[in-house]
């Protein structure tokens, strides 16, 4: 039997963990990393590389590299336009963005999809590695966060479709992130998870009874994270930089390069109270200030959400916190205020998505009936009527799977086709909310107009997707609808994009050896510069090395370093040898000499 | 509370093909999940009598329990029909919890279910009921002069008062009525319990579909107090 997994795809970082002996573990590489930066290079000759490779590759070919791609998931070109100045690759398209790597083009699912084929490679190295007898992985839930709408929904289900997964469930980052926390306790209560990731901001107010996760109310901004602090930070940094020069008119590897500094700094600053950033110094109270409104722009969706809930923040029993951006202090304080409670964090905030994703993965293919998520479906779900209003069908926070149902009827004579436009959102004009996609219902019997009795059926199904039927109730004959996605892909577009990803994985492979190589190389690298800057070395340079020693070894470690970015294994791996081969006699007298170190003082009989 | 003659008293279970009753849920025959007829209504689906005073703690009671027996995540690996049925069930059921937990739809569901719905939104909105004359009409002229006001071009705070003060009456006969829903709600239930002669049912029926007619005409007032003072 085939394994399946939890996958966190997430803005900045993506995770796969499975269900072991009961429990939800996080699957990592043999450093002990389970976080894959979700950064994909596409480089000139074609080769996909992701994960911290391609964040490496951010610094030096950033015009083939794309990140924080899950901000463009279900959008179209106009979406976008304002945001593309912060990005280095080209942004385009029309009902479904494009992303331009060099010469290629991609839409979002796609570069989703080569993050969801690394986190299956992952899986399946590691299950292989446990002795598995069928390693494959090709069943996942993935997340998404709750206040996705159906296009951003269905362009995440399009992604693991590309990266050859089925997709069993795909559910909210949030409610994922309860699953995980309710394991070890046996909950009852209203819990608040406060969720504010790399890109994405939600909160979701549950009730625990007997097992049941039951969502109350959600809420949430699919536009705010992390990503909009660090821009903040560039901003300023630009600023003070050079008169006349901004983030805007760029050199994009120089721009990379700081704005890696600045996340660093960012991080840096919710452990300490200050840290050095391009010279000068920041407080962390300077960046509170800074990032103060895009805090406070969570709180709004909050106060929503309990007030959907009809609920005060005093009935709130437990605060649980989500996402990296909730490591900074001044959140977690905004968070406690609000609710005023001591948010919880004893689970990573970066693995409890994945963990909890695991968990409904068990659920769903063992049956195990301890647990069971109910959810919701985040927006209002309408239809446009008479003078461009939008008429709601599934209200807000109705729990899902749910379903809703209109009456419609023709205007002229022996009309046979109606044309329906389905809209997800809380506004009263129709501009003013989504547009999920036109329906055009055929096949109508031809009758006086007025008289036909059309009954469409508007279907949210557990995942929070939308599927829509209909019949005419006079003739009870199901009518044929044509789907028309406002911001999507097309079924055929989906299989293509399935087809090409095959001859992608030539090419991956390929990518994987190098980085394999690459790796091995920078860890002799390491082990080298240690052992010549320990302050042992000089003496052991003196005493124990031969004459010229010294120098081969550091002749061998420039060309090695002088080649680590480049293309060619085949000489890379030669060189690693020939740098280890270098040292070999160096390592053998540093590891005779703690080893005498070590038992120095000891008799023969404590040993 | 039998239900007409002609209305089936039985389903049948579509996998193989035994009678199980109305508010079933699964056959009692083979035990799959039967898949959902158009018969039925909220309080059968959930097991409760078709009364307006619903135990909140009862009723997530029940809908736990019952989200527990169709849930999909229970059906992943069960075939297609069986598959169906649980998307069709949850559904329903979900629907039946959002409505029965909320009181003001609950009346309105009850209403419906027992033929005397309003017959379009709009009746609500146009007849003015006739309880409600006397305090229409002196909005109206407040409304009136308010315009009047403001199309001179007074400051806010010349008529802002005025349209705060008009709003009192009409939040009191608000609070009224939902005592009256209140008072007939128990009567009804009274009467479920009883086993009461169809005209008396009707009788207390049409009390509280007038009442909830003049509800919605009084919110309808309400929002366009809401909308004078905004705009």
């Amino acid at each position: 039997m085939s394994r399946v997994v939890g996958i966190d795809l997430g803005t900045t970082n993506s995770l796969v963990a499975y269900v072991k002996e009961g429990a939800p573990v996080v699957i990592r590489d043999t450093t002990g990393d389970g976080l894959v930066p979700s950064v994909v290079t596409v480089d000139a000759g074609g080769t996909v590389y992701v994960g911290r490779e391609a964040q490496r590759r951010l610094l030096t070919d950033a015009a083939h590299t794309a990140y924080s791609v899950k901000r463009f998931m279900g959008k179209g070109a106009a979406d976008v336009v304002g945001e593309a100045r912060y990005f280095p690759f080209r942004l385009s398209g029309d009902a479904v963005v494009r992303i331009g790597l060099g010469e290629r083009e991609f839409t979002p699912p796609e570069i989703s999809a080569f993050i969801l084929r690394e986190l299956k490679r992952r899986a399946e190295e590691h299950f292989a590695a446990q002795g598995e007898i069928d390693p494959e992985v090709d069943r996942a839930v993935i997340t998404v966060p709750a206040y996705f709408n159906d296009a951003q929904r269905t362009a995440t289900r399009d992604a693991g479709r590309i990266a050859g997964l089925e997709v069993l469930r795909i559910i909210n980052e949030p409610t994922a992130a309860s699953l995980a926390y309710g394991l070890d306790k046996q909950h009852t209560g209203i819990i608040a998870v406060y969720d504010l990731g790399g890109g994405t901001f939600d909160i979701s107010i549950l009730r625990v009874e007997d097992g049941v996760f039951q969502v109350l109310s959600t809420n949430g901004d699919t536009h705010l994270g992390g990503d909009d602090i660090d821009r903040l930070m560039m901003d300023k940094v630009f600023d003070q930089f050079v008169d006349g020069f901004t983030s805007a008119d760029r050199i994009e590897d120089v721009y990379q390069t700081m704005r890696k500094d600045v996340i660093r700094a960012k991080c840096e600053l919710s452990e300490r109270e200050e840290t050095s950033l391009f010279g000068r110094v920041w407080t962390r109270r300077e960046l509170e200030d800074l990032i103060r409104p895009i805090v406070e722009r969570t709180l709004g969706p909050c106060r929503q959400a309990l007030a959907d809930a009809a609920l005060e923040p005093s009935q709130i029993d437990e605060v649980v916190l989500v996402g990296g951006s909730t490591r900074i202090p001044l959140v977690r304080r905004s968070v406690e205020a609000l609710f005023g409670k001591t948010p919880h964090s004893e689970l990573n905030p970066d693995e409890v998505v994945a963990l909890g994703a695991a968990v409904q993965a068990d659920i769903l293919v063992t049956g195990n009936r301890e647990m069971l998520l109910l959810d919701v479906t985040p927006l209002s779900l309408g239809i446009e009527t008479m003078g461009g209003v939008m008429s709601k069908i599934i209200l807000r926070n109705s729990t899902i799977p749910a379903t809703g149902s209109e009456l419609f009827t023709t205007f002229a004579d022996n009309q046979t086709a109606v044309d329906i436009h389905v809209l997800q959102g809380e506004r009263e004009l129709v501009g003013d909310n989504r547009s999920l996609a036109r329906f055009k219902l055929r096949g109508i019997p031809p009758m006086p107009a007025g008289l036909p009795r059309v009954q469409v059926q508007f279907q949210i199904d557990a995942n929070g997707i939308l599927s829509v039927t209909a019949r005419e109730l006079r003739t009870d004959i199901e009518q044929t609808i044509e789907v028309k996605p406002s911001y999507g892909l097309t079924d055929e577009q989906v299989e293509q994009m399935l087809v090409d990803s095959f001859e992608h994985a030539e090419a991956d492979f390929a990518a994987r050896l190098l980085i394999e190589a690459r790796n091995e190389a920078e860890t002799v690298i390491q082990a080298t510069e240690k052992s010549l800057r320990a302050p042992e070395f000089a003496e052991i340079a003196a005493s124990a090395l031969a004459p010229g020693e010294r120098e081969r070894i550091e002749a061998a470690l420039a060309e090695l370093k002088a080649l680590l970015n480049a293309d060619q294994r085949d000489v890379l791996q030669q060189k690693t040898r020939a740098l280890n081969e270098a040292t070999q006699h160096l390592a053998e007298v540093m590891m005779n000499r703690s080893v005498h170190a070590a038992l120095a003082g000891k008799s023969v009989t404590d040993l | 509370m039998s239900p007409p003659a002609s209305a089936p008293t039985l389903q049948v279970c579509r996998e193989c093909g035994a009678g199980a009753p109305l508010d079933a849920h699964f056959c009692p025959q083979c035990e799959k999940i039967l898949s959902l007829g158009r018969q039925g209504d909220y309080f059968a689906f959930l097991g409760l009598p078709r009364k307006l005073r619903v135990d909140p703690a009862d009723l997530e009671r029940r809908f736990r329990e019952l989200s527990r027996q169709f849930h999909p995540d229970y059906f992943y690996n069960a075939a297609p029909a069986e598959r169906r049925a649980s998307l069709e069930r949850s559904s329903y059921l979900n629907d039946a919890y959002r409505t029965l937990r909320n009181p003001i739809a609950r009346v309105d569901y009850l209403l419906s279910v027992e033929g005397m719905a309003p017959r379009t939104a709009q009746e609500a909105a146009t007849q003015v009921p006739p309880a409600l004359l006397e305090e229409v009409f002196d909005l109206n002229e407040e409304l009136d002069e308010v315009r009047a006001l403001r199309a001179s071009g007074a400051p806010a705070d010349a008529w802002k008062p005025r349209l705060e003060r008009a709003r009192a009456p009409i939040e009191a006969k608000r609070a009224a009525h939902a005592a009256q829903v209140d008072e007939l709600s128990a009567q009804w239930d009274a009467l479920v319990d009883s086993r009461a002669d169809e005209a008396t049912r009707r009788g207390v029926l049409t009390a509280l579909r007038d009442r909830v007619l003049e509800r919605n005409y009084i919110n309808n007032l309400l929002a366009g107090i809401e909308r004078e003072l905004n705009s």
